[in-house]
């Protein structure tokens, strides 16, 4: 018979042996807060802009958003560091195995949770399964008046209403940047693209990379002894290493 | 109520009107995905046949085919760089609008024929490089004057060729089968 004692100990061997394709490290330390990652993901996803009225009723969408938390009572709060978050991009994502129309499946290839949008029907089971709370629903069409079509990605698929969506760890950059390395023969260099938040960031703090190359600056620093990963403990094997306190 | 429509439609008259009924609205969805697979109107009876028959090359006038994810479609002045030099594009009636577009600097609105929907992410140049040739999915663009597509750009026709090209290579099998290929 399978005790508990055991399935924790294959958990833990298999976190250990998990290594992601593609993985981020996010320093919580250098992060001002400054929303630039999340402006930058919306130009570059065509994430919509929901408005206030649907923001009031919780439908405000963002494919990553800067978390503050706040430690102590009143009057003695002190704000703790900025926390950026985003999909963690689950080795063993707890949204993929709901969903009923196979819509979020993971990629053999890229080792990315994958957000199928002509596939998905809404039920939202996926979103309401995320430890993270990162997957957001389209509930309307919403509005874009002129001139902001002008500046929709042609990259990225411009989703409909009753769609979930979330983030993609900017896999049209990483096509984009593999299709580029082997039109001319070579490998993708460390560094040679980034995803739109790190890309945006002013303080360097979203490093992108390769987890499974050892060389890699992301996987340099992912080794580091103060990283965390955040609800590592439901064994989702998350791809986004944090840094706070280091 | 019900029960008397039902009664009505079972009896030889309703069932011819049941009947016929069914065969119109089959008749409509028939017509409907013939009407989706014809090329549209384009503003110029463009003569593919005529270019290829004087040995012109597809990339010549679709470079980006070779080098990135859209073919594209010339414009007027690529037209005109050889057409310029034609006696013939003067005084033809179906080069009008070519002769009007380089004179008004208006670009001619060339209606695309092979399209796919925008939750698909195609790259020509990834295709041209595993050798496939234009025809491949164009069709013999030697026989037809306007483009038109030979065959329905749906999903099991482009995992059909994925999976045949992929072979025994299982990487390559991973990769040509994964729904982040396309889809994102």
């Amino acid at each position: 018979m399978v005790t508990l004692a055991d399935l924790k100990i294959s958990e833990v061997k298999l976190s250990e042996e998990h290594v992601g394709k593609w993985g981020m490290v996010i320093d919580q330390d250098i992060c001002t807060g400054c929303q630039a990652c999340v402006a930058a993901c919306a130009m570059e996803n065509n994430i919509p802009f929901v408005g206030e009225e649907d923001s009031g009723y919780g439908r405000s969408m963002h494919w990553i958003r800067i978390e503050r938390f706040w430690e102590g009572e009143y009057p003695e709060v002190k704000m703790t560091p900025n926390q950026p978050m985003l999909c963690q991009q689950c080795g063993s994502a707890p949204c993929e195995p709901v969903c009923p129309a196979f819509a979020t499946v993971h990629s053999q290839a890229e080792k990315l949770n994958l957000q199928v949008y002509n596939r998905c029907i809404g039920t939202r089971y996926c979103a309401n399964n995320c430890p993270y709370q990162v997957r957001s629903f389209n509930w309307r069409d919403y509005e874009r008046p002129e001139p902001l079509p002008n500046q929709l990605n042609p990259d990225v698929t411009v989703r409909r209403r009753g769609i979930m969506e979330k983030c993609t760890f900017c896999i049209q950059r990483i096509l984009n940047a593999q299709d580029k390395a082997k039109a001319e023969g070579r490998e993708i260099m460390d560094g040679e693209f980034t995803t739109a938040c790190a890309q945006a960031c002013p303080a360097n703090a979203i490093t992108f990379g390769r987890m499974d190359d050892p060389e890699s600056l992301v996987s340099q620093l992912a080794k580091r002894s103060h990283g965390v990963k955040h609800l590592e403990e439901l064994g989702t094997l998350p791809n986004v290493t944090y840094f706070k306190g280091g | 109520m019900f029960k008397r429509i039902f009664e009505w439609l079972i009896q030889p008259l309703g069932l011819i009107a049941v009947g016929i009924a069914l065969l119109a609205l089959f008749s409509l969805a028939a017509y409907g995905l013939y009407a989706t697979q014809q090329p549209p109107e384009q503003p110029i009876q463009f003569p593919h046949q005529t270019h290829i028959a004087f040995g012109i090359q597809c990339l010549y006038c679709h470079p980006g085919a070779a080098k990135g994810p859209s073919a594209g479609i010339p414009s007027s002045a690529k037209c005109w760089a050889c057409h310029n030099q034609i006696a013939k594009t003067q005084t033809s009636a179906l080069l009008a609008p070519l002769k009007q577009a380089v004179e008004s600097g208006a670009p001619i609105e060339w209606v695309p024929v092979a399209i796919v929907p925008d939750f698909v992410q195609f790259n020509h140049r990834a295709h041209v490089a595993a050798g496939q040739n234009c025809e491949n999915c164009h069709g013999d663009m030697t026989k037809v004057t306007v483009a038109q597509n030979p065959q329905v750009f749906n999903m099991g026709w482009c995992l059909n060729c994925h999976v045949k090209s992929a072979d025994d290579d299982q990487e390559k099998l991973v990769k040509l089968s994964d729904c982040g290929t396309c889809h994102y």
